[in-house]
């Protein structure tokens, strides 16, 4: 179930597996609500701008070493 | 004094030169290449530090070490899982051992944090007409982090990040079997705490009446 909502299932996988949904509606609705959580997951977890000073930093670190003064 | 040799090789100083010019190089690939995952790590460090500033700490030490180890990235591959596990690493080996216990999470702190930065992801998803759209941020967060941290962790890599579940057991160190089956379980346990959520405000989820 996992590897279908997350399109891991190889060709013929998937193939069995759309065909079994389409006879079998407990999985077709579990199918339904794996791929809202996902859904879910993927809007509204809110993805944060790293800081601005830790991007000069890394920036800084990694051209420290070529600096020749 | 001068030196009149057409075929002239390379002097000291071109050789100087050239080799802070490949320095340069590689400077810019790592920025193209890593760098621009700079959003992404910091808040894969947030989730496992819970704690801003033990999160730049940790980015900035995995950058370090990227940069120092950068020649032995597999060019081709993915870069940003490379990135992750080095900060994965980094993390258990510095902050694992002398932290709190493992799973306490600092609920308010996280509650702050989001009250005080301002949503970057606008609402324009299309409005789908279900009780999914009523939960908050913070809810979903909470929800997610109620979860033992091993289904978290899959959870959060497939989805947030979107790593291929070979990436995500290269990362977590465990068999692609493992990962499916805790991907399976952490999304139930997740759902039903959405659910009750839902409930709570009054959005009727079971679908059967």
């Amino acid at each position: 179930m996992s590897a279908a909502v997350d399109c891991e299932l190889t060709v013929k996988e998937e193939e069995g597996f759309l065909l079994h949904l389409s006879e079998c509606k407990e999985c077709k609705d579990e199918f339904e609500d794996a791929k809202k959580t996902k859904m879910i997951i993927k809007e509204k977890i809110v993805q944060f701008k790293a800081p601005q000073s830790l991007f000069n930093s890394i920036m800084e670190l990694t051209s420290a070493s070529s600096v020749e003064r | 004094m001068d030196n009149p040799d057409p075929t002239r090789k390379v002097t000291p100083k071109t050789k100087k030169e050239s080799l802070s010019k490949e320095e340069r190089q590689k400077q810019l690939e790592f920025q193209k290449e890593a760098v621009v995952h700079l959003n992404s790590l910091y808040n894969y460090a947030l989730h496992l530090t819970m704690n801003p500033s033990d999160a730049e700490d940790l980015v900035q030490e995995t950058y370090l070490k990227a940069y120092r180890f950068f020649n032995s990235f597999e060019r081709g591959t993915n870069c940003k899982a490379w990135l992750f596990k080095i900060l994965k690493n980094n993390y258990i080996n510095r902050f694992r051992k002398n932290s709190k216990e493992p799973g306490k999470v600092d609920y308010d702190l996280i509650k702050d944090f989001y009250h005080s930065i301002k949503d970057v992801q606008n609402d324009t998803s299309e409005a789908e007409s279900d009780y999914f759209h009523s939960l908050l941020h913070e809810e979903v967060h909470q929800a997610l982090h109620s979860l033992p941290e091993e289904f978290r962790e899959v959870i959060q890599l497939c989805d947030i990040d979107g790593f291929t579940y070979e990436e995500i057991a290269n990362m977590v160190e465990s068999p692609i079997g493992t990962v499916r089956s805790r991907l399976y379980r952490g999304r139930k346990l997740l759902r039903e705490q959405l659910e009750g959520y839902a409930k709570k405000y009054g959005f009727n989820t079971d679908k059967d009446q």
